[in-house]
Formats: C-alpha cells, structure tokens, sequence
C-alpha cells in the first residue's frame, strides 16, 4: 500500500529547503456528542517530518481532535487532509475512502489496545500480512527490527498480558509503526503507566523525532512536549487557543487560560 | 494447526448443508399423485407401523421387524407384487404420517370404527378380537365394564381402548404402548389395561407373568384392517389381496404363527425362555452403539454446527444499527426460545407437508436442531462478542480492518474464549435432546433402545444402557471442552 517508508523519510529531511511541504492539514474541523460541541472549528497545519504535541486541560477536545485525524471519531464538519488522501467530512463519504484516509497513520492507544489473543510478533505482523497482505519474510524481518528498536526483540514469542505496562506500550508503537504509516498519532501514550515505566516509552517516541516521523502527540509531559515537539497546540474549550513553537507556546504563553494551565501542571502543589 | 482446522470446519459446513439441500430436494420432488397406478409403478407399498405393538408389529430377538400385522403387510405386497416399506412410527403420530404421505397404509391393528371410516379408507377386517380388562391377579373389584368406574386405566390416549374406558368412568393415563400399559399396572400405578385379547394372552404366554389376569370380558368386537388416506382408490386391491390370502389359507398361517400358539398356551411352554436382563444388555451393546455412532452423534454434530453458523448470523444481526435486522433477529431469537423443542419437531417434520414441504426424517430432525441451536447460542454469541472492550475494534480499525476482518481476526477468536463454557452447554444439552427424534421416525439411540424393551418388557436394562451411552458422550464432551477451554486460556494472566 505505501511505498517504502525509510528511504521516504531520508527523502522528506534532504527534501526540506525552503518549500515547506505539508503532512497533515486541518480545516473548520467541528466534532459534537450529542448537544455536546467537543471542536468548535478546528484548523492547522503539521509539517512533514516534525513532531506536533497537543496539549490542554481535560474536555477541551485535544483526544477528539487527534482521532479525528485517523477518522475513529469522524468530525460532523471540516476539511483534513493526511499525506495524499483529503476528506471533507461535511459530505458523506464512502467506507473505502475513509480506509485509504485511515490507512496513511499509525495510532497509539493511552490503554495500549494489543490484541491479547496474539503474540507481540503476530500484533505487529497482524496488519501487514492480513491487510496490507506484504511477504511474510520482509514483514517479519521488518517486525523483529522495529522490536529490536523499541527494546523488546527478546519478547517477541510472549503474549501481552506477560508484559509490563510500558513494554505493553512500545509494542503498540511497534505495532503501529510496523504499517509504514506517514503519519503517527498518540494518544495520551504514557497516562496509564507507572510513574517509573514513563520514561522508557518517552525515549522511544524522542526517538522517533529524531528520525524523522511526522508524530501528533496528545500528551500532559510538559517537560517532554517541549523537547520533542516543533510546534505545539493548546486546546481549550474545543478549540485551539493558542499554537507555536513550544518556546512561545510553554515557555512564553499569551493567553491567560494557557499560562493558568501550565501553572496547575508544572506546579500542582 | 488453525488453518487446517478452519478448513477441515469448513468442508464439514459445505457436506452438512449439501447432504440436508439434497435430501429436501428428494423429499419435495414426488407429488402424491395417482394413487393405486402410483403404487404399481413405484412398486412400492409404503406401511406404517409402530415396531413396538407385540405381537402385531414389533421387533424380534434378531431386531428383525415382524408381527402378525407386519406380516400381513408383506403378503399383501406378495399378492400385489410390489415391495413393502416399513416406516416405523409412534401410534399417536400414525395418522398425522398418513395424511402427510409418510406412507401408504397404516398396519397396526386399526380398529375399524365409523368415525375413522369417515375420514379415512379402511379395507376389509384381517383381524378380530374381543375386548378384554386385564387387572392385577390380587384384585377381584372388576368383574365387567361397569366397575371400571373411579379406576385408573393405561392406555394410548388416542385409541378406541381409551375412549371405552373413559366412556365407563375411568381416568386414563397415556401410554405409548401396550408393553408400558402392562409395566404401569404391574407397578400398581394404574388399576387396569383394556385391550384387545389376542394382545393380552400373547403377552401372559410369552412372559409367563402370573401377576396380572383377564378380570372381564367386554362385547366389544374389534375388527381390525388397514387404513389409507381417503380416496387413495387402494382398497379394491387392497381387499382383493386380503381376501384371497384368507381364501389360500395364508391369513389363517400367519395367525397361527403370532396368536393361535399363543392363546392355546400349550406352545408358549416351548417358547424359549425369556432372556435374562444381562443377556440383553450384552447383546444390544453393540446395536445400540451403533445408532448412538450413525445416527445420534452425526446429527448432534451436524446439527451443532449448522445451529453455531445460524446463530452467528442472527448474533450479528441483533447487534446491528440496522433495526429492521436487528428486529427480525429478536423476534427469531424469542419465537425458538418460547417454544418447545418438541412441537418444533413436530411441525417440521409433521405441518410442513400440509404445505408441500416434504422433508426426510433425519433432514427434518437436523433443521429442527440447528434452528433450536442457532436461537440459544445467538445470545450467547452476542453477548460473548459484546464482552471484548471496544478498544479492540478500534485498534483493529487502525491497522487497516474492516469490519469482516476485525470480526474474524480480532473480535471472534477473543469471543470464543468466552462463549465456550456457555456453548459446551448448548451442545451437551442437544445430545439429549436428539433422543426427541425418536418422535419423527428418526432411529436414533433412544428409539432402538424402545424398540428393543417394547417386546421384552425389560425397560430398566436397555433405557439405562442407553442412558449411560448418552453420559459417556457428554464425559467425552465435558473432557473436550476443558481441553479447549485450556487452549483458549493460554493468552490470559492466571
């Protein structure tokens, strides 16, 4: 389905000269639950190989809105745009599009969602040979390198429920990466960790960065936020109040609801 | 490993739904047309009978059909030069197979009466008793039909037996036949049997029991004779060949070898004695095994499997968005849960074919089952594939699934996990619940057990054979279903 993720990578960093190329646009994104308006007219842009970090208050939509970029939650209104698939959810739009939208990222669960029933090789493997339907050689061989990149080859026989929370968890970013997704989504990806499992699920996802992904990460590591990310979202009230690098957004905010915010989180006591 | 067994599932679906497509294609294709002209060309004179009607119709030690009313059927069919086919069916269904062109004629010592002659043709008599009230050898309260009153009688509730103890004021207790009539009254469970004579005194000859007497004579005269559908245009031959088997002497042979000897006594002292339980046992091991193979386990299997992919479909269709499907799920789930798996036998096997829908008994006992299966295990399906937390569809919607996929990759196999327990049940409970087919001509484990205690009045040796072949399957079952459940649990934290 995709072409070969890699070389596309190494591709997208010697590509970035001045013309600055897009992976994700959103436009007019609206979301609501019943009489609840969760995004109220979203829009913004995610530059190829960067990672994005979005951040806010609980209910301000920021896990709405990261699901609306892989259609789990699919938005009433609004334009989005991921890699070359664009969908305007406002019409109706037929399941196979909404696949081939889906299929350009990859998602990272907050409750890491492995499929319990299945080895860590075979959670990998299972969407590259029964969907994507690739050679089981090179999918395989793939799998056991993103393992061996996330840490845990020497796991890859064991089932889910022998793993601690934070293996648990890189093996769903292996999982997802294992798709040659353009694009890779996180959800809140070390909230219902341990403490001390945080870290080690960070450093992965740090590393991503650096090679190059082009990361969505919702997410309350501050600290984390500002290190990795090029730009940052704070969403607030189902919308994005203020957006920037994370030197102007965490380290400088405007607004009095983003500074209130990061006050309550960096210093909760 | 999981592939082969898909596939080996699967083949076992195709031949099931293949075997019962074709054998409902047989059964619908022949009209009943043309009646006696039919009979010649099909050369075929199809007899109900009921197999457990000593000395009429009834299996022997060898578990060959014959009785007096069986052998009459044959000669018959000598005469006419056609084939006789015995289909054996309970008496109180006799009638309702009749009509449904289960067959041609009924031999069974049908009681020549108006009432039955109005709505059936009825041939000349072949045989003629008298009434008789049989009572325990202790109890000299009845000596005529007048002191059946307050008594309690056990008799087929159909009969013409029952209705003249009913109409002298006693209480009848439906029985399935004249061999468990006489059980009830030896057990004192019931005061008195009336029947016909030549039953009576072939059963006192033959068991040589002393408990129970001939306490009265009715003037009922029965006279017995065949019974085909009204205007089947039979009886001309029918009472053709009858009469010219009395003339040749034939008639007066085959009465002499089942109720002559026996109501003189004198041969019945020749007969061999009767055979111990065990003997019985030991030689019914093997029969009744093979019908628990051949015929009680393949339809719980077929059955089973045919139920798993009918309630798969009706679990999924409960749970869709789409109300009309859902509904009509709902409504199917509730129609085979409310009602008994007996009348849904009967109405497969006995109603469809006032709609033209002929079906072969064990077809018939096979699309009974596995709609009673789909409409149990469809709840357990949906209830098992809603107990897989959401976050599983979702996780399988992001690695590309759509939702077959996700089903069969992700959701069912986690599902399994949890409808097996509840399942193992379903198919335990449909084991014993196959013995019901007995009911519509099906010769399963069960009915052979029947038809082997109706002669011999041993009930308690050959129904508790048969009861410890049911146990041994479900001990087989039971040992099945914690080996599987094992294997599923292998992915769980214990």
């Amino acid at each position: 389905m995709t072409d070969n993720g890699a070389e596309d990578k190494a591709a997208a960093n010697a590509e970035k000269t001045d013309e600055v190329e897009y992976r994700v646009t959103a436009e007019g994104v609206e979301k609501a639950f019943g009489d609840n308006k969760v995004l109220k007219g979203v829009s913004f842009t995610v530059e190829r190989g960067t990672a994005t970090a979005i951040i806010g208050p609980s209910g301000s939509g920021k896990t709405t809105l990261l699901r609306a970029l892989n259609a789990l939650d699919r938005p009433d209104a609004g334009v989005i745009r991921v890699d070359d698939v664009e969908i305007d959810f406002s019409k109706p739009v037929p399941k196979p599009e909404v696949r081939k939208f889906q299929s350009r990222s990859g998602f990272v669960f907050q409750a890491h969602n492995l499929f319990p029933h299945k080895t860590v090789l075979q959670n990998i493997t299972e969407g590259p040979l029964v969907v994507q339907k690739r050679p089981k050689d090179e999918v395989i061989k793939e799998a056991v390198e993103l393992l061996d990149q996330v840490g845990l080859a020497a796991k890859k026989d064991q089932y889910p429920y022998q793993l601690s929370g934070g293996q648990q968890q890189r093996v769903g970013i292996a999982r997802a990466l294992a798709l040659r997704p353009k694009l890779v989504l996180f959800d809140e990806p070390t909230s219902a960790l341990d403490p001390e499992l945080v870290g080690e699920v960070l450093s992965v996802i740090k590393d991503l960065a650096v090679e190059g992904w082009t990361l969505v990460i919702v997410t309350h590591e501050i600290q984390f936020a500002r290190q990795v990310s090029n730009q940052v979202l704070f969403t607030d009230q189902g919308i994005i109040l203020e957006k920037g690098t994370p030197e102007e957004v965490i380290g400088d905010p405007k607004e009095e609801r983003t500074r209130q915010f990061l006050n309550r989180i960096l210093n909760p006591l | 490993m999981t592939y082969y067994l898909r596939r080996a599932l699967l083949a076992v679906i195709l031949l099931a739904t293949v075997l019962a497509a074709s054998s409902i294609t047989t059964a619908c294709g022949a009209p009943d047309s043309d009646k006696a002209d039919r009979l010649q060309s099909a050369g075929v004179l199809r007899v109900g009978t009921e197999g457990v009607y000593a000395p009429f119709s009834y299996h022997d030690a060898s578990d060959q059909l014959v009785g007096y009313d069986v052998d009459v059927a044959r000669a018959v069919g000598d005469k006419l030069g056609v084939k006789v086919e015995f289909v054996e069916t309970p008496w109180d269904s006799m009638f309702a197979a009749l009509e449904a062109n289960r067959f041609d004629i009924v031999a069974n010592q049908v009681t020549i009466n108006p009432e039955r002659q109005q709505k059936y043709d009825l041939s000349d008599p072949y045989a003629i008793g008298q009434g008789v009230i049989v009572t325990r050898a202790d109890d000299n309260s009845i000596k005529s039909l007048a002191d059946l009153k307050g008594k309690v009688a056990a008799e087929n509730p159909t009969s013409n037996w029952a209705q003249l103890a009913r109409d002298n004021g006693a209480r009848v207790e439906s029985v399935d036949g004249f061999a468990q009539a006489i059980k009830l009254l030896n057990q004192g469970r019931v005061d008195v049997v009336v029947n016909d004579s030549i039953a009576v005194y072939q059963y006192l000859a033959k068991t040589g029991d002393k408990t129970v007497k001939i306490a009265a004579q009715t003037d009922e005269k029965s006279e017995q004779g065949f019974a085909a559908r009204k205007n089947s245009g039979l009886l001309p031959e029918l009472n053709k060949a009858l009469k010219d088997l009395s003339n040749d002497g034939t008639l007066p042979k085959i009465s002499e070898k089942y109720l002559k000897a026996n109501v003189s006594g004198a041969e019945a002292q020749q007969q061999a004695p009767p055979l111990s339980a065990w003997k019985l046992i030991a030689d019914n091991l093997w029969p009744l095994a093979k019908a628990a193979i051949t015929v009680t386990i393949p339809l719980t299997i077929i059955s089973f499997i045919l139920g798993l992919v009918i309630a798969l479909g009706v679990a999924l269709a409960r749970l869709s968005k789409n109300r009309v499907l859902s509904n009509i799920a709902r409504f199917y789930i509730s129609l085979i849960r409310g009602t008994p798996l007996l009348v849904q036998l009967f109405i497969v096997f006995f109603a469809l074919p006032e709609f033209g829908i002929r079906i072969d008994p064990f077809p018939a006992a096979i699309i009974a089952f596995s709609l009673n299966v789909g409409g149990y295990a469809a709840e357990i399906i949906r209830s098992s594939i809603q107990s897989i937390p959401k976050g599983q569809w979702e996780a399988a919607e992001t690695i590309g699934f759509n939702y077959a996929g996700a089903l069969r990759r992700i959701i069912l196999p986690q599902a399994a996990r949890v409808a097996v327990p509840p399942l193992s049940n379903t198919l335990i409970s449909l084991v014993k619940d196959t013995s019901l087919a007995s009911t519509i001509l099906v010769t399963e484990l069960f009915r052979t057990a029947q038809n082997v205690a109706a002669p011999t009045f041993e009930f308690f040796a050959l129904y508790g054979t048969a009861a410890v072949y049911y146990w041994v399957i479900c001990l087989v079952l039971s040992f099945g279903q914690s080996r599987l459940e094992r294997r599923l649990e292998r992915y769980v934290a214990r």
